[in-house]
């Protein structure tokens, strides 16, 4: 009876940090290789506020702390002591560290604390660790018989472990976290369009810091021991192959997991063993070790989704407003046709644009002196040119002159070496990337950039602003906070979709469409991020020519009705129909600028182009 | 004085061991792309080889090269039947250091399960004993010292004088260019894969001379130096690596003579976490790797 209890228990302690892990690295792409050290200091800390001082203890062990508070105190306290252990790391994982080269950080981490822990015996009683940690309530209000006591206590953990399930839930199937699984699919993108990756990654760590905390606070309660051996590093491994083998991103996925991985292997080698006592004692740990490394191995090559895998979030497309059903799709050619812009704002971009139009006059972006060298290498040199407010602006010239560098500095996806950049007067040049997207300044991307695993739809919705369920806040405020913006947004996707006709793939993955389709999807989501300047890099390339025309047509009417579009082109026919003016880069440095005609008569610019 | 100059031969020691582990961890990334975290458990196996060649009668300096070639075959067979297929795939860097963990697991356990948890060591003389000053070498931990000499020096013709170098460094730097231009990248990986292997089998057997007395999971902690080392250096910079593994070496030994020897791991810690932090492409900077 004492062993279910513990395996339930066990269980329900590894579901939760599961959950944990599922919400960092299947939700948010955050790869934790330190997970269990916010588990042991969840651990600890409950220990040591449960604990009475080391010295009234009968002297036998040390520990810092030892404050014997009583019940809820010890596991609150292990849920803060992983959220703040948290805090110093968010460095690792801001914007400009290689995922994998945080993880190395994070792992490096888990090992050199556990070693110290170890070692230093004033902290947590060294390699032996705390011991008699008194269990909550278990003297005092409850007079219980110990096996009355212990069934209360899984069931208290059990409901412990669903009301996570349940709050993980919430914040997932929320715009916040469509916006956690957008920055996994692809973060530089998330950072084009606003999202601060620092925070969210910082949150994201916290919160599974006070999942993991929680955990161990709930797991030494009830074993009443901790030490070092119990948060090696490979623990750790062992949670990463549960959510792996149960499915990342998926919460149920997660909680099947971590039963058949952690909980299942201890059962299977303790039956082994109690079977065969003749085995040498290492055998079978060993073995063990061996299945879960083969079990993370085949599972990433042969079902890299798991079990159950993410589920796709279906939403449903609203009927054509008004209108006819009989009318034919008006095609994007006809943008604003029926009175309705793309560009209708929302509330964010109207208090956006309540003052620029003055202030910058009709130069809305200006780049001065922008240089950007790479080890000796001038990518872009002392470029000075302005864009006119409601242009089209196209910026050719030949492979390798600096073309989308320049883009990616005016975006702030990269940091100039030199010079300027205003937008709508205002100097931008120290700002990153997510603030100018929320300024009105949204970029794409050359290669294919949309969230793989995102709907069509939800690409489109990751990127609207101002949306109240898009905060860690909002998410935790539940469906109804956010429900109207949700729909606003829903209406101005499915706008958009129409016009670009791709409504019927709503609920397609991004992923699984073609290349030209997701060329559009890249447009769409950049206009639902409501710009004011868009900075499109080759946005036709390898789309079908057809097509082409009618996003060129579509771009001029946006711009007739406000929008400032400057585009990196190669299609001198693109270029000749719908750009004016046209400015060449050539070798890094700014070649001309004028129209495609003034352009044809300069003899430098066609000799760049064509000789280039 | 003389408690200086003992650590700082502890720490020309250790810097000589990991400094070919570091180079060739270090290659292996800039090369193939793969952070792989089954490297010291590679180690292992080379450290065993060289143990069995030990027993069975013969010097384990022939166990060394021993060790060598089969660490080279186990790297090359790793790359071939594991990292390649999940990098034509397309598969995302990170989730390859989660295979590359798993595969560590699977070989350092997999050995474990063959040879038991005890620990062995090779039945050697350690030669006679020098001294200058405070600083006392034995004969054995010369020749370690020599043989990461010389590795350190062919590494550098290598890269510098050799075609095969410039291939490597190539492709290091632009895999798809480098192929456009002629070069079999394939081929060159493969044979880096061969290269860092044996660095790495060399860099196992002696670790496990240096440190007398071994198991299967000796070589953990050594991976955390290895990639303090090479993250210092900026990762994929063999001449970083070097660099890295002289400052990790001498800094937790020398250390661990004034603090307390169970923490001299925190001089690597911090210096790793610091670099992440602060200059995440190395010592040297962002230069070309190489």
């Amino acid at each position: 009876m004492f062993y279910l209890i513990t395996l339930l228990i066990y269980g329900a302690v590894d579901v939760i940090a599961c959950l944990g892990l599922s919400q960092q690295f299947g939700v948010a792409g955050v790869t934790n290789f330190g997970f269990i050290i916010f588990q042991a200091a969840g651990a600890y800390v409950a220990a040591s506020l449960a604990l009475p001082s080391d010295t009234a203890n009968g002297g036998y062990q040390i520990y810092i702390g030892g404050l014997h508070l009583p019940f809820p105190m010890p596991l609150i306290g292990a849920a803060l002591a992983g959220a703040l252990l948290a805090l110093p790391f968010t460095f690792l994982v801001g914007r400009r560290l290689r995922g994998d080269f945080a993880a190395i950080g994070l792992l490096v981490t888990a090992v050199l604390l556990n070693l110290l822990v170890t070692d230093y015996r004033p902290l947590f009683n060294g390699d032996a660790g705390v011991a008699q940690v008194p269990a909550p309530l278990q003297s005092g209000i409850f007079i219980l018989s110990s096996t009355t006591y212990r069934w209360v206590f899984v069931a208290a953990v059990i409901v412990l472990a669903a009301g996570v399930y349940m709050f993980l839930r919430r914040i997932t199937e929320s715009p916040y976290g469509r916006t956690l699984r957008a920055m996994r699919d692809n973060d530089k993108v998330a950072d084009s369009l606003g999202k601060n990756l620092v925070s969210l990654r910082t949150g994201v760590l916290v919160l599974g810091g006070a999942i993991a905390g929680l955990s161990g606070g709930v797991l030494v309660s009830f074993i009443s021991v901790w030490s070092p051996a119990a948060w090696s590093y490979a623990e750790t491994i062992v949670l990463f192959a549960a959510v792996i083998i149960g499915g990342a991103g998926n919460h149920r996925g997660a909680i099947l997991g971590a039963i058949l991985v952690p909980v299942g292997f201890e059962e299977v080698t303790r039956l082994i063993t109690n079977s065969n006592p003749s085995l040498p004692p290492n055998l079978l740990p060993s073995l063990q070790w061996v299945a879960i490394g083969l079990l993370i191995v085949l599972f990433l090559w042969f079902r890299p989704q798991g079990v159950l895998p993410e589920r796709k979030r279906l939403i449903a497309v609203p009927a054509p407003a008004a209108g006819p059903a009989s009318e034919p799709p008006a095609g994007p050619a006809a943008s604003g046709h029926d009175g309705q812009s793309l560009l209708t704002r929302g509330e964010v971009a109207r208090a956006r644009k309540g003052a620029p139009g003055a202030a910058g006059g009709d130069d809305i972006l200006q780049a001065v002196g922008l240089s950007r060298d790479f080890g000796g290498v001038q990518a872009v040199s002392d470029v000075t040119f302005t864009v006119r407010r409601a242009t089209l602006t196209g910026l050719i010239g030949p492979n390798g002159a600096g073309k989308s560098t320049l883009l990616a500095l005016l975006a702030g996806t990269d940091r100039p070496s030199a010079g300027t950049i205003l937008y709508n007067g205002q100097d931008i040049t120290a700002l990153p990337a997510f603030r100018r997207a929320r300024m009105g300044l949204v970029r794409t991307f050359q290669l294919a950039s949309e969230f793989k695993r995102l709907t069509v739809m939800e690409n489109l919705l990751s990127a609207a602003p101002g949306n109240r369920g898009d905060s860690f806040r909002g998410a935790v405020a539940g469906r109804r906070y956010w429900r109207g913006d949700e729909a606003a947004a829903i209406a101005r996707a499915t706008d958009i979709l129409r016009r670009f006709g791709l409504d019927k793939l709503a609920n397609d993955y991004a992923g699984d469409l073609s290349g030209g389709q997701r060329r559009l999807v890249e447009i769409m989501r950049a206009l639902m991020a409501e710009p004011d300047v868009l900075l499109l890099d080759e946005p036709m390339a390898g789309v079908h020519p057809e097509l082409a025309r009618r996003i060129g047509d579509t771009l001029v009417g946006l711009c007739r009705e406000g929008l400032t579009i400057l585009m990196v082109e190669h299609e001198l026919a693109i270029m000749d129909e719908f750009c004016d003016p046209v400015i060449v880069m050539a070798q890094g440095s700014l070649l001309a600028q004028g129209t495609m005609a003034q352009l044809r008569e300069r003899t430098e610019v066609v000799e760049a182009y064509l000789v280039g | 004085m003389s408690l200086f100059l003992a650590s700082v031969g502890f720490g020309l020691i250790t810097s000589a061991v990991l400094a070919i582990a570091s180079v060739g961890f270090t290659l292996q990334f800039a090369v193939t792309d793969v952070l792989n975290l089954a490297f010291a458990a590679v180690m292992t196996a080379g450290a065993f080889v060289a143990y069995w060649v030990n027993q069975a009668g013969v010097s384990v300096w022939i166990g060394l090269a021993a060790a060598m070639v089969a660490c080279s075959v186990l790297s090359v067979l790793l790359n071939l039947a594991v990292y390649a297929p999940f990098q034509r795939r397309g598969t995302s860097p990170i989730t390859l250091v989660i295979v590359s963990l798993g595969m560590a697991l699977i070989i350092e356990f997999g050995i474990q399960a063959v040879v038991g948890g005890v620990n062995v060591s090779y039945s050697m003389g350690q030669g006679r004993t020098f001294r200058a000053g405070g600083l006392v070498l034995t004969t054995v931990q010369i020749v370690i010292i020599a043989i990461s000499v010389a590795v350190m020096a062919a590494v550098h013709v290598l890269l510098r004088y050799s075609r095969l170098g410039k291939a490597m460094r190539a492709t290091a730097a632009n895999r798809t260019l480098a192929r456009n231009c002629g070069i079999r990248a394939s081929r060159v990986i493969t044979i880096t894969w061969a290269i860092t292997g044996g660095l790495c089998g060399l860099a196992g057997a002696v670790f496990a001379i240096d440190i007398g007395s071994f198991g299967p999971t000796s070589d953990d902690l050594f991976l955390i130096l290895i990639l303090a080392a090479v993250f210092l250096g900026g990762p994929g910079d063999a001449y970083g690596a070097m660099i890295g593994a002289l400052v990790i070496g001498l800094g937790t030994e020398v250390s661990a003579a004034y603090i307390q020897p169970d923490y001299k791991y925190v001089i690597a810690f911090v210096a790793l976490l610091a670099m992440l932090a602060l200059r995440p492409t190395g010592l040297l900077g962002a230069r070309a790797r190489g």
